[in-house]
């Protein structure tokens, strides 16, 4: 077959329109589609798959409900590799794919910061869990957090120990990673606030072996409560049980680390009558226990803050999308903006300017092993 | 003077199990010439096999313990013949990249086997430990500290008194020299590989009811270790032994009084005070002169 100018020049017209021909049909597809970037492979895999299971969950209630703008929604996942560029990489490969009309982050707050600039360039909505307060005061608009951040930690703690329990002598301990040191400074920075400056702010490198020193110095520091920011559940297993058997036995508040199912595992009997905040427990609301029944009767196993949260943001997502009647990008914003009250199986979402949802936490404590829910403390600003 | 006490036997207690794993550096060390970067993943390897032994199996504990230490004698010698071996003829910097290869090939086996949660394992005593005055002594650490001493008489009646403890020693010294005398080279070495994951893996199992068994537990303990051993004199079982304990005793001091938070730096400054001032360590040979 001879090829003729004409069909040259028509064949090259088609391959070059083809693409942006096809893109352009997708956009117009039968599915609403949201982007997740999530640990597939990596050391958090294990989690990738719990939060890969809340978002499903979620998504096939939203379905179930007559879909995104009358359409069925559709999730559209990519593997972050647990690693900072994974997630910019995971990223940008959604981004491209331009039918996609939100997305969900990390839970890490080293991999949103990664991200987040594509994220500004992008100028589309992105859910995230990760609880640095920096994450939502940088001047991105388009970063909506589903967990309560850093900042309200500290607060609750402070609150909790001193008002609750009445507790006034106070020991801080905390690990000197960016975590810890941003945790320890909020809870000593709360406890002023309250009248009650800390007798005692212990930091600690992560992976030490053995805490001797530490116990020693909130023992001679005559503490009567103790508050904790503990990275690694092996580090605070290993306190918890050292505490102990120097005879330290006084009431203990910390981060969600001393509820965590693994150091409850690890320390054992040293954990118990401690108190720790949870962004997610079961038993805090209707909404919570709802979504705790429906991941149960799905996976068969119970679930905790790594799957509530994608739970929560593709909810959330939805709904926004639903009210805004449209899935352009400033309307959506506006819309998840204008969410008050909303239930969420980590708490009621009410949306602030910066993105942040939600502005308290529950304290638990751990009733010989078992993890109860004990109250909500909320702040207004 | 009561904190003293309480930190002394901590400090000993750490430093016995930092001088458990800088003894299997140094058997292999002495006898192939190269540093083993895999020792600290020997320990984690066994403490993993006493959790599949003893909590997943619930087979008795001195029967997983020995089975544990039997596992490690094999993978000890597979890690020989796959890892030493083929690269016996070349410098040491194959041989090191080599283990260092190995060790993340261990423990990312194990975290693709068992996950990445730590997970707990009992120590051999009912009684956690026993108050002794002002100071609490842990009986898991009475236990490290006992052991370290035993090897200690071990491993100098072995290597002075015992025609095998002989012929390693010759091995170590001189392969060639040793091979005119009628010594097989390689089954030696075979069996010093075989004896340092023993010595690594009775350390892990040692230390798991402290530090929980973890799949970094290894590599935290052994760059603690190899600090011991440059300290203490690089070939050298004794200095391995005091080069564990000083610094045990020196970074749980120096965290009491001085900084915690900068723990892991003291550990570091005298190891980095060595090299500056005594590369050769308390007792040991020039590192120079080996590497």
């Amino acid at each position: 077959m001879k090829l003729t100018r004409r069909d040259f020049a028509a064949g090259l017209a088609v391959g070059i329109t083809a693409p942006y021909v096809i893109g352009s049909a997708r956009a117009q597809g039968a599915t609403i589609k949201i982007g997740m970037c999530v640990p597939v492979t990596g050391p958090a895999a294990e989690q990738g798959l719990w939060a890969q299971n809340g978002a499903k969950l979620a998504l096939a209630a939203v379905n179930k409900a007559g879909g995104i703008l009358g359409k069925q929604a559709e999730l559209v996942i990519e593997d972050d590799q647990t690693t900072n560029p994974g997630i910019v990489l995971a990223f940008s490969k959604l981004a491209a794919q331009r039918d996609i009309v939100g997305f969900l982050g990390s839970i890490r707050s080293t991999q949103v910061h990664a991200m987040a600039p594509d994220v500004l360039k992008l100028g589309k909505p992105v859910m995230i869990g990760g609880t640095d307060p920096a994450l939502t005061h940088m001047g991105n608009p388009w970063l909506f957090r589903f967990r309560p951040n850093d900042s309200y930690s500290g607060r609750v703690i402070a609150d909790y120990g001193v008002n609750t329990l009445g507790k006034k002598k106070w020991a801080i301990v905390h690990s000197t990673d960016a975590f810890g040191t941003a945790g320890g400074k909020a809870l000593a920075s709360a406890l002023e606030k309250l009248g009650t400056p800390a007798v005692l702010d212990q930091g600690y490198a992560n992976q030490s072996q053995d805490f001797t020193p530490v116990v020693l110095a909130v023992k001679q520091s005559g503490a009567d409560i103790l508050g904790t920011y503990f990275t690694f559940e092996n580090d605070l297993g290993i306190f918890a049980r050292q505490l102990r058997q120097l005879g330290v036995n006084i009431p203990w508040v910390g981060s969600p680390s001393v509820v965590a199912v693994s150091s409850t595992k690890l320390a054992g009997p040293a954990l118990y009558g401690t108190y720790g905040v949870a962004d997610y427990a079961e038993d805090s609301s209707e909404a919570s226990k709802a979504f705790g029944k429906a991941y149960r009767d799905a996976y068969k196993t119970a679930p905790d803050n790594q799957s509530a949260w994608p739970y929560d943001a593709v909810t959330v997502l939805a709904a926004a999308i639903n009210k805004a009647g449209s899935t352009d990008p400033t309307k959506i914003r506006e819309a998840i903006l204008s969410l008050k009250k909303f239930p969420g199986a980590e708490g009621e979402y009410n949306f602030d300017q910066n993105g942040d949802g939600l502005h308290g936490y529950n304290v638990v404590r751990n009733e010989k092993g078992k993890i109860v829910y004990d109250k909500h403390i909320d702040f207004d600003n | 003077m009561d904190l003293a006490l309480q930190l002394l036997f901590t400090g000993i207690g750490i430093g016995a199990v930092y001088a458990l794993v800088a003894l299997g550096f140094v058997l292999i060390f002495r006898a192939t010439n190269v540093v083993n970067f895999a020792q600290g993943e020997f320990s984690m390897v066994a403490a993993f096999l006493m959790v599949v032994f003893a909590v997943d199996l619930q087979w008795p504990y001195w029967l997983s313990f020995l089975l544990a230490l039997a596992g490690m004698a094999l993978l000890g010698a597979i890690f020989n013949l796959g890892v030493y071996y083929p690269l016996r003829h070349r410098t040491f910097l194959p041989v090191i990249i080599a283990t260092i290869g190995a060790s993340i090939l261990l423990a990312n086996s194990v975290l693709a086997i068992y996950g990445p949660q730590p997970q707990v394992l009992e120590g051999w005593f009912e009684t956690p430990g026993i108050q002794l005055g002002p100071v609490y002594l842990d009986s898991q650490y009475l236990l490290i500290i006992a052991v370290t001493m035993i090897l200690v008489v071990f491993n100098y009646w072995f290597f002075e008194h015992t025609m095998l403890g002989k012929k390693l020693q010759a091995t170590s010294q001189d392969k060639e020299m040793a091979s005119l005398l009628g010594i097989s080279v390689s089954t030696m070495i075979m069996i010093t590989f075989m004896y340092s994951a023993v010595l690594g893996g009775l350390a892990g199992i040692l230390v798991a009811p402290i530090l929980f068994v973890s799949i970094q537990m290894g590599s935290t303990i052994a760059l603690k270790a190899f600090a011991a051993t440059i300290i203490g004199g690089f070939g050298d079982v004794a200095g391995a032994i005091i080069g564990g304990l000083a610094l045990g005793i020196i970074e749980t001091f120096g965290a009491a009084y001085i900084s915690v938070p900068y723990k892991d730096g003291f550990a570091f400054l005298v190891l980095v005070l060595f090299l500056v001032f005594r590369p050769q360590g308390i007792f040991g040979e020039r590192v120079a002169e080996k590497a």
